[in-house]
């Protein structure tokens, strides 16, 4: 339900070498410094002047974690019905197919992180604002009831505007599938690690994204329920600087680390070594 | 207050009250005054049977619809209230303990959505808009519901959960993904109505349940129309189309199989007639605690697992997952 502009600046889609946006120059839109969108993909869309993090797809995401070709994906294919035959729905998620290549918005399957094997789903905010709709909903479950089949570690990145509500009650409803799903998967003793990253709001942090053993934010993302601007229109309060970054939220006890996008590999590594 | 589409039946019903008071005890005025009856009967037939979905979202909105309080006084004769989450504070937007409901017998950990019944109530009660530690306290009494083998019974009214500041800096969204969990896992039978407002995440972590009953003209949203309508529309003006686009009636979600029943209120909405739509929820909930109290733990855990898994709109490619 939080709506915010998307960054132009979004990574090619080539498995490797060089894309169409290789040479082209343009200006951090946070630190206003000159950046060639080619050092910019090296760094998996961190700013290399500020460190400023973009959103990362969620192919680049699974690029950025997972070991070289260790991911299979599953589940492909399972795509949204627009039950509601909601005004303009379908379209949208035709185009957003076209421009992501994406079926809806998360990636999910298996691979391994540092030799380890894990069950694993990165949102992308780029299709519909990685709203959770039913896909979303039923490829997160699946990968979550895959992780409690084979008992492997869960790794879960989100990034998401939130419940999808072109989808109307069942949007709201996949809070509930991917809870019972969670809920039986940590009655086990397998590691959920939810990793949150700009932005990660509503119906997603209200369910599976914060529901972990272990929450790791990304510097600078904006994480919450509410969005800021629906917060000042309702309560007419001016909100503080930094309000609902990842470093607001550790300072509140809600997210246990923050780890640079370039240090997260490493990071999940040292973890599941620990958990899993 | 009287909602714009009621005002026939308003004006009718004042008119009728008017002739009854300069007629006094004469019957010369009787035949003007039932053929006002009939045409007030009509009336009532023609407008509260065909309402809109955003009708029917006023209807749910409105300040003299009977609330948890009415239901917790009519229908638990000892109500023994438990407060606060053990962390932060004490929430009254929403309210829980242990009641024996009168009809039934039964003992279950009650808990609502507490709109208040007047201006200091509902301003205390933030209007049933709960706050983390209102949500946290739940998921204590959904805890020691388990613990006690004693169903949960819930009432669902609010607009949504809190968006403020505050809620924020103390983890709203944490708090209502713990709500869910814990409901997942819960050994005792979770019994939910929805009997006025259904507003978001803060509505479904008290209703994803066993059962789950919507009073005719209460709603489930995922989001107000108003906001819908704002984001998707750009225009708030248009709610009323947004809540019909996102189907959120009673009978709607009946239809997508996401509830189990709608219960049928008094002719023009449960506000006109209280008693007659909380005896209504009571009756029911008397026949599915009955159903639902010998079903054992496990079974009961499997089957709202099951109940859940399978919601969603979405084009199949595989087969679900073998449930264990």
């Amino acid at each position: 339900m939080h709506r915010r502009r998307e960054y132009s600046r979004s990574v090619p889609e080539t498995e490797s070498g060089l894309g169409p946006m290789d040479s082209v120059f343009t200006k951090c839109e946070k630190c206003g410094q000159p950046v060639y969108e080619k050092d910019l993909r090296a760094r998996f869309n961190v700013c290399p002047h500020c460190e400023f993090h973009y959103p990362l797809s969620a192919p680049e995401r699974v690029r950025l974690l997972l070991d070289a070709g260790s991911f299979e994906e599953r589940d492909r294919g399972l795509v949204a019905a627009d039950l509601l035959g909601f005004e303009g729905y379908a379209e949208k998620v035709e185009a957003a197919r076209k421009k992501t290549g994406l079926d809806d918005a998360v990636l999910s399957g298996a691979g391994e992180i540092g030799g380890r094997r894990v069950a694993f789903a990165a949102m992308d905010f780029r299709f519909i604002g990685g709203s959770m709709g039913s896909v979303v909903g039923e490829r997160v479950a699946r990968a979550i009831e895959m992780a409690y089949a084979d008992g492997l570690p869960l790794v879960i990145v989100s990034a998401s505007g939130g419940a999808r509500m072109f989808e109307g009650v069942y949007s709201l409803m996949q809070m509930a599938k991917t809870s019972v799903a969670l809920s039986r998967y940590m009655e086990g003793s397998w590691p959920y690690v939810s990793v949150l990253t700009d932005p990660t709001f509503g119906g997603v942090t209200a369910s599976f994204a914060t529901a972990a053993d272990v929450v790791i934010a990304e510097p600078g993302a904006r994480i919450g329920f509410a969005g800021a601007r629906v917060i000042e229109g309702t309560t007419k309060e001016r909100l503080p600087e930094g309000f609902q970054t990842a470093e607001f939220q550790r300072e509140h006890g809600m997210a246990d680390r923050i780890v640079h996008r370039l240090a997260l590999k490493g990071d999940l590594e040292r973890l599941l070594g620990f958990v899993a | 207050m009287i909602l714009e589409f009621e005002r026939p039946v308003k004006e009718l019903e004042a008119r009728i009250a008017d002739l009854h008071r300069l007629a006094g005890p004469s019957a010369e005025l009787q035949g003007e005054i039932s053929r006002l009856e009939d045409a007030l009967e009509s009336a009532k037939r023609r407008i509260y049977s065909n309402l809109s979905p955003y009708q029917r979202v006023q209807v749910a909105r409105h300040p003299d619809r009977p609330n948890f309080r009415a239901y917790r006084d009519a229908l638990a004769d000892d109500f023994y209230e438990l407060s606060g989450d053990r962390a932060h504070g004490e929430d009254p937007a929403v309210r829980g303990g242990f009641a024996r409901l009168s009809r039934s017998g039964h003992n279950v950990m009650l808990i609502g959505h507490d709109k208040g019944a007047d201006v200091k109530s509902r301003v205390k009660g933030n209007f049933g808009m709960a706050h983390p530690e209102g949500y946290r306290k739940v998921r204590r009494l959904y805890e020691l519901a388990g613990r006690f083998g004693m169903p949960i019974v819930t009432l669902v009214d609010t607009p949504g959960a809190f968006a403020g500041r505050q809620a924020e800096e103390r983890g709203q969204a944490w708090a209502i993904s713990e709500d869910l969990m814990a409901l997942a896992r819960s050994p005792v039978p979770v019994i939910c109505m929805v009997i006025g407002e259904g507003g978001s995440g803060g509505a479904l972590a008290m209703c994803a349940g066993d059962y789950v009953g919507m009073l005719e003209n209460s709603y489930l949203s995922v989001i107000a129309p108003e906001a819908c309508a704002s984001i998707i529309f750009r225009d708030p003006g248009r709610a009323a189309e947004a809540a019909a686009a996102m189907k959120i009636t009673a009978r709607d979600l009946k239809e997508q199989k996401i509830v189990d029943e709608v219960l049928p209120e008094p002719l023009g909405g449960a506000h006109n007639e209280p008693d007659a739509a909380i005896e209504a929820v009571g009756e029911t909930l008397g026949l599915v605690l009955s159903e639902l109290s010998d079903v054992d733990p496990q079974t009961l855990m499997k089957t709202r697992y099951e109940r859940y898994r399978r919601i969603g709109a979405h084009a199949a490619a595989g087969q679900d997952p073998a449930l264990s």
